[in-house]
């Protein structure tokens, strides 16, 4: 028997919506709601029945078509699972580096992790970039941009 | 009316706004031939800057993008045979032949006409018909509205394409589910906030859109090995002559014309979008051609350009009347506007050309516009934007990445909504790879808080009977209408198994756009 995309999703969004359907249940309610017509349950309720319904009209529907099997293969997923990573982590150094350092480093990162080799290419892609643009926010357009804790536990401010 | 007008065109012809027009064309443009980055990518790459405008501007600017974005893509369909987005999809059938027949100039400089006539007639007829439909709307009650947005989440779902009903109905049901993220507006109990702060006001409406449409798709050409082909290199000298003879100017004019009308309608359907009025364009237009002249489609034939591109810029124009007037988008690329419109206070819908006349007309004054610059200034400078395509992508990429990424940092100055966008994408990448639909996601978040709104004001007018469903006679038009948008593919399923489609019809299989 072939698993289809069809098939794949339409178990996910059927384990979805049950679980939806639980919480919702988990909703806190004010004294006297439930004897409303409409109360903060309803709408989730009635979309994890929908949700339901289709995820079940789905499964019953897709043929086993060979045609539809979900193939994996030809896909990079390492290297999107890298580029997430780096987003990831130029959240982080957001925080304890700044825009401007972040940003340096999440673009020759990138670049990096793209192919890009030449040390030449990965400067002047990224130093002249971000220093525009950090200048352009925060001297052009005054927007305060946090120096990174890093930075304010050394300098202080 | 007239003073609407004369509000709207002082508002549009402010050196600011019109500077954003020619911005927004230009960047839209660029965005729109990058194969992968459609219209909804590149006006949701621009919603963290206008943020920063007032509405009028922000809206003129998203405009400009989204008709720049669908000329792009129409230029890189032309020129490498890569269409920018799926409504220029139809665009390259006769469009690259042309290319390939070294008339690549007399290519683009129809696609522009084309467009620019489907564009302004569709600008022409929205300003008559948007005043036209709000005013009836005005008389709306909660339960119309109610049933207006079931309709609108039905007809994304119905025409979404061959087998992907049931999916975009799962993923329209998926949004609404988001939606209901965060405090109850009604009631102000947390729904669905696990005990995280983060997620008390919900889930952003920008942050859902960069995450599914920009963040993503970046992501899917480097999950598709995209980044490694090499840039295109085009001989802009073998673009040849952009000037039409006038046998051939009367050969296309009517073919512009009924493109345009027959394209604008298509877009005022809820759902219906500019890459169905492409598909349908051409096809009416092979359908009406002589026999000797049905031969000539898919090697080059002038019509079959004409048509396609005429058409997709009028839905474009159309798909801005059930947004303006009912607060219903007609596209994807409309949803997202619509959010923008919502972040900056402004509600969509009848009472929009009253009490706010200068975002109503001065958006629709300013399409004028857009299609005027992408005439005048786009085409002559296309062999010099087209070699922005030669940046290397693995450069452009993480340049993408970022811009998707700070536009949400920039707004909330919260990490956390990186941290969260990067899980949205990698559901939405999960998601693609599954070939669930996104555009009805995206609609179903933004309209949920709406929706409810109107159906808890309904149902506690009703004393919590369904009955407002059928007690008004436009309710129950609506609803019919919604019943009907259901039973419409498998009426198409029906048609299919005893007339097979053969021809480009049968690739009509996406809705996005």
């Amino acid at each position: 028997m072939i698993i289809t995309k069809n098939h794949i999703g339409g178990l996910i969004f059927l384990c979805l919506s049950i679980a939806y359907g639980y919480y919702a249940g988990q909703i806190p309610l004010l004294p006297g709601d439930e004897f409303e017509a409409f109360h903060a349950r309803s709408l989730p309720f009635t979309l994890a029945l929908l949700g339901t319904l289709f995820s079940i009209a789905l499964l019953v529907t897709s043929r086993f078509d060979p045609k539809q099997k979900l193939r994996l293969g030809g896909h990079d997923f390492a290297l999107v699972a890298q580029l997430l990573v780096l987003v990831m982590l130029f959240a982080v150094a957001l925080d304890w580096l700044g825009f401007l350092v972040a940003t340096v480093l999440f673009l020759i990162g990138g670049y990096w992790l793209l192919g890009v080799r030449s040390i030449k290419t990965l400067f002047i892609a990224s130093v002249p970039f971000a220093v525009f643009l950090w200048f352009a926010l925060s001297q052009l357009l005054d927007i305060y941009l946090a120096p990174g804790k890093f930075f304010s536990a050394i300098f202080g401010g | 009316m007239w003073d609407g007008i004369f509000t709207g065109l002082a508002t549009a012809v402010m050196p600011f706004n019109l500077m954003m027009v020619v911005v927004g064309c230009f960047a839209g443009t660029f965005i729109g031939m990058l194969p992968g980055l459609g219209p909804i990518s590149a006006v949701a790459l621009m919603i963290p800057i206008t943020y920063g405008l007032d509405p009028s501007s922000g809206i003129i600017l998203m405009a400009g993008v989204y008709y720049g974005a669908v000329f792009g893509g129409s230029t890189s369909s032309i020129l490498i045979n890569a269409p920018g987005c799926a409504s220029t999809v139809v665009t390259a059938f006769d469009g690259y032949p042309m290319a390939q027949q070294k008339q690549a100039g007399k290519a683009l400089a129809l696609a522009a006409y084309s467009s620019f006539t489907g564009g302004t007639i569709g600008a022409i007829i929205l300003l008559f018909a948007a005043p036209a439909l709000a005013s009836v709307s005005l008389s709306f009650q909660s339960s119309d509205y109610f049933a207006l947005m079931v309709m609108g989440l039905t007809a994304v779902a119905a025409f979404s394409g061959k087998g992907q009903v049931i999916k975009a109905l799962m993923m329209t049901v998926f949004g609404l589910m988001i939606a209901t993220v965060g405090v109850d507006v009604m009631s102000g109990t947390p729904r669905f906030t696990f005990g995280s702060v983060d997620l008390i006001d919900g889930v952003s409406f920008l942050l859902l859109a960069m995450a599914t449409f920009a963040l993503a798709e970046v992501v899917m050409t480097v999950l598709k090995g995209q980044h490694e082909e090499e840039e295109v290199q085009m001989d802009m000298a073998a673009l040849g002559s952009m000037k039409l003879s006038k046998d051939e100017v009367k050969h296309v004019a009517p073919t512009i014309a009924r493109s345009s009308v027959f394209g604008f309608l298509v877009g005022v359907l809820p759902g219906a979008g500019a890459t169905i009025a492409s598909f349908l364009a051409y096809g009416l237009e092979r359908n009406l051609a002589s026999a000797k002249e049905k031969l000539k489609f898919g090697k080059g034939a002038l019509r079959g350009l004409a048509a396609p591109e005429s058409a997709n810029n009028a839905a474009s124009t159309g798909s801005f009347v059930p947004l303006l007037t009912l607060g219903i988008p007609g596209s994807g690329t409309t949803a997202i506007m619509l959010g923008a419109l919502i972040a900056y206070g402004i509600q969509p819908g009848p009472r929009l050309f009253i009490d706010n006349p200068d975002v109503f007309w001065s958006v629709i004054i300013s399409m004028y516009f857009g299609n005027l610059v992408l005439l005048i200034l786009n085409l002559p400078l296309i062999p010099y934007i087209s070699r922005l395509l030669a940046i290397p992508r693995p450069i452009l990429i993480p340049l993408i990445l970022f811009f998707s990424i700070t536009g949400v940092y920039l707004v909330s100055f919260n990490t956390f909504d990186i941290h969260m966008m990067v899980l949205i994408t990698v559901v939405a990448i999960f998601l693609k790879l599954l070939d669930f639909p996104m555009a009805p996601m995206l609609l179903g978040f933004i309209l949920g808080g709406i929706m409810e709104k109107n159906l808890s004001r309904a149902l506690t007018i009703s004393d919590g009977s369904f009955d407002f469903l059928w007690d008004r006679p436009l309710t129950l038009t609506i609803m019919l209408i919604t019943i009907f948008l259901l039973v419409l593919p498998l009426l198409g399923l029906l048609r299919q198994k005893i007339y097979p489609p053969k021809g480009p019809e049968a690739a009509l299989n996406e809705g996005e756009g």
